[in-house]
């Protein structure tokens, strides 16, 4: 696994990205293909057939232990680009940005016309209630 | 040493090595090397590592500077002559120590068996091979399939779990809403109004991270406040600095010597739940913390504004608190209430208190804004180069040769706390105008004092229309009035457009009144003598005979009847609706001659006034009973 070594700039890290894809892909695949060789046995060694059969076993538990550490290390590059691109995409949030504002403006403007309205009405009543109290007796 | 094939002999110095120099100048030397001494010293010279073949060859190589620690090693020796030997030894020794152990075990037979190396591989049957390769790759197959497993279930767990959408969702949410970056392995996100042109140096940083697993399960039961189950399990936690923890508001009051007139306390998100709960879903938090950031900055500005300002009576800035004298004997106080997370909102406003203003609640926190507003907005045209944010009207001043005076006028800014005192002044003189105007109304039931509050006002301005009128006889006669209250004084229009400027203390607007409602009762009478027929002989506002009233003139008139046999005298004081009536016949109907009145044509000349009883007239109000008696008076000649 490449490791996360705090890149300054984002040429960096996006390099680091796509090493870490290579690299987990390499691995997976590498791991696989030793895994075959191993399977198809040909290889003379010193040791006896029995403990060749045992490191064989052992080998290949390791490598397909490390295809799968290698898979969930390509899901976490999947998260950490996506993370990425979330905080990057500077397009897109410019776009909310403008929805958003878009949408606060529109909701001021029925805010603001609402009030309005019930301003208008208000004094209207107000008006009369005025007129109504201040000609009444009982003040 | 052989350098170009010159041989150069070494042999020992034949002057024994100098051991020490007494003070005395006498040298000590080191006795001369025995024999044996001297074999010691050549044997540890010996390089026992140099046997290998590797070691001779690199010695070539390496010659000079083994020449260089030779010497060294010479120096040491004195030391420990043997040193070498005796590491060599001590490994043999080791070694051998080892192989007795493992013999020791291997003869045990328990834990170690030692076997022959068969010369000839054992021929092991193919098939066992293949077995054995089976299971091995079956071995290989399930680690596979589990860590495949673990991933399809991780998957399938995120996709069933859709009701709490996955971190990088809620990111994505966070990130359309705030603004977040990366800085190392952490996402630091920003909730302060600098992007809105604020200036205030704290910054409000947070912190986003992932909620853990096990707080994820353990947060549904929570939320109290009715809130939906399943939002505080949400994927992303933000963690905010303490001191923008909790809930803040700003509470302004009007006291009047330690008596609340008025209190307002903003509190952006209102009172709705704004309990700190640790698992607030972070739209709130976040809102919470931004709101007490607003008012800190707020309250920030005030008290540096409050001491910077030189008022006549000094402003004082005490803890939290900020008092400002708006009118003599009020004041304006506007706290900072920041309660933290522990106790949640117990000390709500008390009841006495509850009488919230929302106009300065608002204007405040817009005051503020429109500060935030112009730090970014500047106004056109800007320059390409030179400082942006002078005014249209300060660029201006170059090519206009603006002197200093003009200069000095310009950069003079309405501070907030100005702003804010101007505004709570207007809100005490709009209360006091309102109370005058009520508690005539009141008293006055005789003409009808109206007032009707213009809708269209600003923060420091609203405007009040007066009709003074009769019940009854709107149509005849009506005084209107037109006041303006303005911060610290009241202009008033009267109906014969004169214009009236008052200070702020409201006895000087109740005396206007009571001038107008005296003024009313004279005109309305003339207004409802022309209509009854009457004429009137003379009037005037400012009766100068009579005693002197306290307030104002005596107004009054006099009115003849059409056939010009009446006469009516209306006196009218401002001070407790003095209204005398007096009522004179002339000819009497009755002509008796007496020695000094000869002849009837003299009695025109007008007789004694004969004062009438108002209290004691039918009618509802003055203006009905003044008909009546008009109407009396007529119908009698």
């Amino acid at each position: 696994m490449t490791s996360r070594a705090l890149p300054q700039s984002k040429e960096a890290l996006l390099k680091s990205y796509r090493t870490r894809l290579k690299d987990d892909v390499k691995s997976m695949l590498e791991n696989f293909e030793e895994i075959i060789k191993l399977a198809k046995g040909e290889h003379d060694t010193q040791l006896s057939r029995l403990t060749q059969c045992e490191q064989d076993t052992y080998e290949m538990h390791v490598r397909s232990a490390n295809i799968v550490r290698a898979g969930e290390s390509l899901m976490k590059l999947v998260s950490d680009i996506k993370q990425y691109l979330i905080l990057n995409d500077f397009p897109s949030v410019n776009e909310a940005i403008t929805q958003n504002s878009k949408l606060f403006r529109t909701k001021q403007a029925e805010c603001d016309q609402k009030l309005m309205s019930l301003r208008d009405d208000m004094a209207a009543d107000l008006y009369d209630l005025e007129e109504e109290y201040y000609s009444s007796i009982n003040k | 040493m052989a350098f170009n094939g010159v041989n150069i002999s070494v042999e020992a110095p034949i002057e024994n090595q100098i051991q020490e120099i007494t003070y005395e100048g006498v040298e000590i030397y080191q006795p001369p090397l025995t024999l044996s001494e001297s074999l010691a010293k050549y044997a540890q010279k010996i390089d026992f590592s140099k046997t290998i073949e590797a070691d001779v060859k690199k010695e070539d190589v390496t010659d000079e500077n083994k020449s260089d620690s030779d010497s060294k090693d010479a120096f040491q020796s004195s030391l420990w002559p043997w040193d070498s030997v005796r590491n060599k030894l001590r490994n043999a020794f080791q070694e051998i120590s080892v192989l007795a152990d493992v013999l020791a075990i291997a003869k045990d037979k328990r834990y170690m068996v030692l076997d022959p190396v068969p010369q000839e591989p054992l021929e092991t049957k193919p098939m066992v091979q293949i077995y054995a390769r089976k299971k091995a790759l079956a071995g290989a197959a399930n680690v596979l399939l589990a860590g495949a497993e673990k991933l399809k279930t991780s998957q399938n767990e995120a996709a069933r779990n859709r009701t709490t959408p996955d971190f990088h969702i809620e990111l994505l949410r966070l990130r359309q809403n705030w603004r977040l970056k990366k800085v190392s392995n952490t996402i630091i996100g920003d909730l302060s109004y600098r992007t809105a042109g604020s200036k205030y140096l704290q910054t409000g940083t947070f912190e986003v991270t992932k909620a853990e697993e096990d707080e994820k399960l353990c947060s549904p039961p929570g939320s109290p406040g009715g809130a939906p189950p399943n939002k505080p399990s949400s994927a992303l936690k933000v963690s905010i600095p303490s001191e923008l923890q909790g809930v803040a508001y700003i509470e302004v009051l009007c006291q009047k010597d330690q008596e609340d007139l008025c209190s307002a306390s903003i509190n952006l998100l209102g009172s709705g739940a704004p309990s700190s709960n640790p698992d607030m879903h972070w739209q709130q938090k976040l809102e919470a913390a931004q709101n007490v950031l607003f008012c800190k900055e707020l309250f920030n500005q005030l008290a540096k504004e409050a001491v910077e300002l030189q008022a006549p009576i000094p402003h004082m800035v005490v803890g939290n608190q900020i008092m400002a004298t708006v009118l003599p004997g009020i004041q304006l106080i506007i706290a900072l209430r920041h309660s933290t997370s522990a106790e949640k909102k117990q000390e709500k406003p008390s009841p006495s208190k509850s009488e919230h203003d929302h106009v300065l609640e608002h204007s405040l926190h817009q005051l503020l804004r429109e500060v935030h507003h112009k730090n970014t907005h500047h106004p056109f045209p800007h320059p390409a180069t030179g400082p942006l944010g002078p005014s249209k009207k300060r660029m201006m001043a170059g090519p206009m040769a603006a002197d200093r005076y003009e200069l000095l006028e310009m950069t003079k800014q309405e501070k907030l706390l100005e702003q804010i005192v101007k505004q709570a002044q207007h809100f005490i003189m709009r209360m006091r105008t309102e109370y005058v105007l009520d508690t005539i109304a009141k008293e006055f039931k005789d003409p009808l004092i109206s007032s009707h509050w213009n809708t269209l006002n600003s923060p420091t301005q609203s405007c009040v229309k007066i009709n003074i009128s009769t019940h009854g006889y709107d149509a005849v006669c009506r005084t209107p009035l037109v006041i303006h209250v303005g911060e610290k004084s009241l202009k008033c229009i009267c109906r014969d457009g004169k214009v009236m400027n008052m200070s702020y203390e409201p006895q000087e607007l109740r005396d206007l009144i009571f001038c107008h409602i005296n003024q009313h009762q004279i005109l309305a009478v003339q207004a409802l003598a022309k209509t009854m027929g009457w004429q009137c002989l003379g009037n005037s506002n400012h009766l100068g005979s009579g005693p002197v009233e306290p307030l104002g003139n005596a107004a009054s008139c006099l009115l003849v009847s059409p056939t010009g046999d009446r006469i009516i005298a209306v006196r009218c004081e401002p001070q407790a609706s003095g209204l005398q009536v007096a009522v004179a016949h002339s000819p009497r109907t009755d002509f008796i001659p007496t020695r000094l009145v000869l002849e009837r044509k003299w009695e025109h000349l007008g007789g004694q006034f004969r004062d009438v009883r108002l209290d004691k007239m039918e009618g509802k109000n003055f203006l009905h009973k003044m008909e009546l008696l008009m109407a009396s008076l007529t119908s009698n000649s």
